[in-house]
């Protein structure tokens, strides 16, 4: 899988953006504040629909443009045109000249795993993160896991509004709950499955990433044990208190751990980094397992970040990319790129919003 | 900048009021309405009026109709022991254009909505329940849609109705039509299997 052309009208920098990529590893080289990273941020974008830097769509409209296009040609299986227009009063988003209704239908056409500084956060942030991880690894490998967890997210939303009424209505909130728990209960399955999946390729990145002894672990941590119908029910007292579902997927958690503890109170700052970089390049080989090829790679200035021990822990990953024609984006600035990386690189000067091959 | 004439203005304003009508069709739409024949912008704002007063919702069922009660609520060859309760009026046109029911029909109005304010007192349950009573329905089919919102109306309606001795059924939830199975998402896939009936 490989985006061929990328064009941009007004996105973040970019003025205006026409460039063709062929499949293979493309160094995006600049200054800081040139664009680079908008680069990667547009690609991501097309993949899900977000912008991994976690922010709303005005704020990536050029400065006082109205709105911003961001269009992708991708050779999948087949070749899709995406086209996608954002502004605060209208929002536009079309496959090959048609109309994408449903969430469902979109993702898939591009399958991307970013490497970016915000990783961290999976290790330090709050357990949402962890959840959103897992859940876009299951919406891009499990056909129908999105439309269960927009399902389940309605529900909860329902079901919470119906108990912030002043007298909750019992038999309405039986209702709701009875979806919640229909829905609830198949998105707890599906994380159930995926994590023992994908526990040892976590661990076997993070020993090639840290090149030690020490021995990580993810374990799926659910908010609850035992039947969510049942925890709910036990839950009411609390419920009436409190306004708000208090038990669900909803509050599941990814246990980190290194050494069988805890790795957000035991680990430095540099560990927590490495495990952030196993969870993704667990991410990526997932994909390529479940999907037999390899999504693209988009490497936001990570490997600055590593020492060049921990940067060859990327290397099998990146020659198995090469070896099926698959692609990766790289951005650096000039100093720091990696040398053993050197064959075979399509290099970009990033400067002011333009993009020339070098 | 020239503005238009101010009624073809209050003209344009009225039709983007209307569903599905944006600012370009409203003015394209305007702009033939004053240039065509007076004869078709005379019998468009009758037939617009006349609808208007004579279509109303039937008092009984809540679909469309232009007496009260509708054909369908009186009508002696339908089926009197089975009322199927949807959601909208033109649900019960969906129902009559396959003809493949003959029963009664009792539109709710909408659906349970906790985030936009609508419940029960909002849709037409109290009147379904009068009407179990005052027909004597044996059964009543639920058709309504297969989002959060409509199963959790359809549970509602069954937690509701269920100890009123009828016999309450449900839509079979399942395979479009001469679809193949690749363009069946998961979750209508999987429904379909659970629903499956016995091949005679």
């Amino acid at each position: 899988m490989h985006v061929a052309s990328l064009k941009l009208r007004d996105f973040r920098n970019y003025a205006r953006l026409d460039v063709e990529f062929s499949p293979g590893c493309h160094l995006l080289l600049g200054n800081n504040a040139q664009g680079k990273t908008n680069i990667l941020e547009a690609l991501y974008l097309m993949a899900t629909l977000r912008s991994f830097r976690g922010v709303g769509g005005s704020q990536m409209i050029r400065h006082e443009a109205r709105g911003y296009f961001v269009g992708a040609q991708v050779v999948g299986q087949g070749v899709s045109e995406i086209k996608a227009y954002w502004s605060p009063r209208e929002r536009k988003l079309s496959v090959n000249e048609r109309p994408v209704r449903r969430l469902s239908e979109y993702l898939g056409i591009l399958r991307a795993v970013i490497f970016c500084s915000e990783d961290l956060n999976l290790v330090k942030g709050s357990s949402q993160g962890r959840r959103r991880f897992l859940d876009l690894i299951l919406s891009q490998t499990v056909p129908g896991y999105l439309v269960l967890l927009l399902r389940f997210a309605k529900s909860l939303k329902s079901r919470n509004a119906l108990l912030k009424q002043v007298n909750p209505p019992e038999a309405e909130l039986e209702a709701f709950t009875a979806e919640l728990v229909l829905a609830g209960t198949a998105v707890m399955e599906a994380r159930n499955l995926l994590v023992p999946r994908i526990a040892p390729l976590v661990r076997f990145a993070f020993r090639r990433v840290a090149g030690d002894a020490d021995d990580m672990s993810v374990v799926y941590q659910p908010g609850f044990r035992g039947d969510l119908a049942v925890a709910l029910a036990n839950a009411r007292a609390r419920e009436r208190l409190v306004r708000t579902t208090v038990v669900g997927p909803h509050r599941d958690d990814l246990l980190i751990q290194v050494n069988d503890r805890s790795a957000l109170q035991y680990t430095s700052e540099g560990q927590k980094r490495t495990l952030a970089v196993a969870l993704k390049l667990a991410q990526a080989e997932y994909l390529s397992e479940v999907h037999g090829s390899p999504p693209v790679l988009l490497i936001d200035d990570v490997m600055g970040e590593l020492d060049a021990e921990r940067r060859a822990a990327f290397v099998p990953l990146l020659n198995q990319v090469f070896r099926s024609g698959g692609q990766v984006f790289m951005t650096c600035t000039e100093e720091n790129w990696p040398r053993e990386l050197s064959q075979d690189l399509i290099r970009w000067t990033v400067q002011e919003g333009k993009l020339v091959a070098r | 900048m020239t503005r238009l004439p101010p009624p073809l203005e209050a003209l344009v304003t009225a039709l983007k009021g209307l569903p599905s009508i944006g600012p370009r069709s409203a003015l394209r739409l305007a702009l033939y309405l004053v240039q065509t024949d007076a004869g078709v912008a005379q019998s468009l704002a009758e037939a617009v009026t006349l609808a208007r007063a004579r279509v109303a919702l039937c008092d009984r069922c809540g679909g469309l109709t232009e007496q009260q009660p509708c054909f369908l609520c009186s009508g002696s060859r339908r089926d009197s022991s089975v009322v199927c309760v949807v959601e909208r009026p033109t649900d019960v046109l969906s129902f009559e254009r396959t003809g493949a029911f003959q029963g009664r029909y009792h539109v709710l109005g909408g659906k349970l909505s906790p985030l936009d304010g609508i419940g029960p007192e909002e849709l037409r349950i109290a009147l379904l329940e009068e009407r179990l009573v005052s027909e004597g329905f044996q059964e009543v089919v639920l058709a309504l849609s297969g989002d959060v919102e409509g199963d959790a109306t359809a549970h509602y309606l069954l937690k509701r109705l269920g100890n009123k001795g009828v016999r309450i059924t449900r839509l079979a939830q399942g395979l479009p039509a001469g679809a193949g199975l690749d363009f069946v998402d998961e979750l209508t896939l999987s429904r379909a299997m659970e629903g499956r009936r016995e091949f005679q």
